[in-house]
């Protein structure tokens, strides 16, 4: 197989990086020149040919010329912003309608200052983060889908 | 009937990207569009559109009498392609293509083609020949990923071109009232009376082949249906791509694809190589 290093486990140093879960750099095969020279290059190369064969079997369609006094039959926005797409048409008030989509950045912009106000990283030990976060996501996914639908499905998906 | 189109509109495809025949056949239907993935320059290649529906179902006809449905297609392919001509094509695809006659949508705009209306039972499957334009004599096209817009028809329409409704619709009353008597009329008609507030008594004739939908007694509404909807058919519309590629992009893909190949061979027997001399050196 490969050339392997075996860890220095006399060095004081590397045992104590080990005790900690750390210094795993340190055995192993060596990053140069074996994988960075030789191996990088082979990925680097396969990835260009899969840009160069997508390019030349499947270019990018140009689309149409954009009229901007023809409104398309459809007029759903990209798959990421299904769920926005979905608060702004069912919210009869424009401007709330608006406001609920600056909501969802807002929101975001808030976790970095609130998320340490319970300490533990582990989710099922800061149940109201994850609850938040599960909730937050399947109503993503519920408006998404409803924005698919015609209008009077929007909320219910035809369930109820 | 394409033929209206054809006389009403330069263009089939409205901007907003809907096809015209949607202006008189209302209902909406499915249909799928088959085209290769790839085509090369002034090649006869072929686009299926399917037109399902139900075979057994059938729809009035003008004078009121059951009949088959009909169906017809419309084709939008970008500019430069035209229809095959016959010399060009492949004795399979004459066969395919035999007695269903599509013609190009008009003399400015051979790029669309039209078919119908054509037997419906025969022709659920309606194949398009299609020759490609080659690049290197026509300025105007390039090698590109194009897109195809495809619509097809089932069954008769709803509207005519001059406003007026045909058969194949809901009969509404025009008073509201109660309905006092149901007779059968002349030619199959039904003769429907209805009593109105005022005391009136208005006759509505419901056309032949239509089947009424309200009994004696009922009290109705203006505009509300007399009879129940007979249109079977119904339009839909769908959108492809097709790629007019390069011969010598692809040659030279494949070759760069080799060199790619050859080159990460390389470079793992020179790692390979170079291992042997950490062994032997023990040096890493």
């Amino acid at each position: 197989m490969s050339i392997l290093k075996k860890p220095d486990l006399a060095d004081p140093k590397l045992r104590a990086k080990l005790a900690k879960g750390m210094g795993h750099n340190y055995y192993g095969e060596p990053a140069w020149p074996n994988d960075l020279l030789y191996i990088f290059p082979v990925c680097i190369l396969g990835t260009i040919a899969c840009c160069i064969g997508l390019g030349v079997l499947e270019p990018t369609p140009l689309g149409e010329k954009a009229d901007p006094f023809a409104t398309p039959l459809e007029i759903l926005p990209e798959w990421y912003f299904f769920p926005t797409f979905n608060l702004l048409r069912v919210i009869p008030n424009k401007l709330l309608g608006v406001l609920s989509m600056a909501a969802v950045p807002i929101g975001l912009i808030t976790v970095p200052f609130i998320e340490n106000v319970n300490k533990f990283q582990n989710p099922f030990r800061r149940p109201v983060a994850s609850l938040v976060f599960l909730f937050g996501t399947f109503t993503a996914f519920w408006l998404g889908i409803g924005a698919t639908m015609p209008i009077t499905q929007a909320l219910t998906l035809g369930f109820f | 009937y394409p033929v209206f189109a054809q006389q009403a509109y330069d263009n089939p495809r409205e901007a907003t990207g809907r096809i015209v025949c949607a202006n008189c056949h209302l209902a909406q239907k499915p249909t799928e569009v088959e085209v290769p993935q790839a085509v090369l320059p002034d090649t006869v290649f072929e686009a299926v559109v399917n037109i399902p529906y139900d075979t057994k179902v059938q729809q009035v006809t003008a004078s009121g009498t059951p009949g088959p449905l009909n169906v017809g297609a419309v084709v939008i392919l970008p500019e430069g392609f035209k229809l095959a001509p016959k010399g060009r094509m492949s004795d399979e695809l004459k066969a395919k293509t035999k007695g269903v006659f599509v013609q190009p949508y008009s003399k400015t705009r051979p790029n669309i083609l039209v078919v119908g209306p054509i037997l419906g039972e025969k022709n659920r499957e309606v194949t398009f020949p299609i020759l490609a334009p080659d690049p290197a004599q026509d300025k105007s096209v390039h090698y590109l990923n194009y897109p195809i817009y495809v619509g097809a028809n089932r069954g008769r329409g709803q509207v005519y071109p001059s406003g007026e409704k045909s058969n194949n619709n809901t009969f509404t009353s025009t008073a509201a009232g109660k309905v006092t008597a149901i007779e059968a009329g002349d030619k199959g008609t039904t003769r429907v009376t209805i009593q109105t507030a005022a005391g009136e008594a208005k006759e509505q004739t419901v056309p032949a082949g239509l089947k009424v939908s309200v009994k004696t007694g009922d009290v109705i509404q203006a505009d509300q249906a007399l009879s129940y909807n007979p249109n079977v058919g119904g339009f839909g519309q769908a959108e492809t791509e097709v790629i007019l590629q390069s011969p010598n992009r692809v040659k030279g893909m494949i070759a760069f694809f080799f060199t790619v190949t050859v080159a990460q061979i390389l470079l793992v027997l020179k790692k390979k190589q170079f291992e042997k001399v950490q062994a032997a050196e023990m040096n890493f």
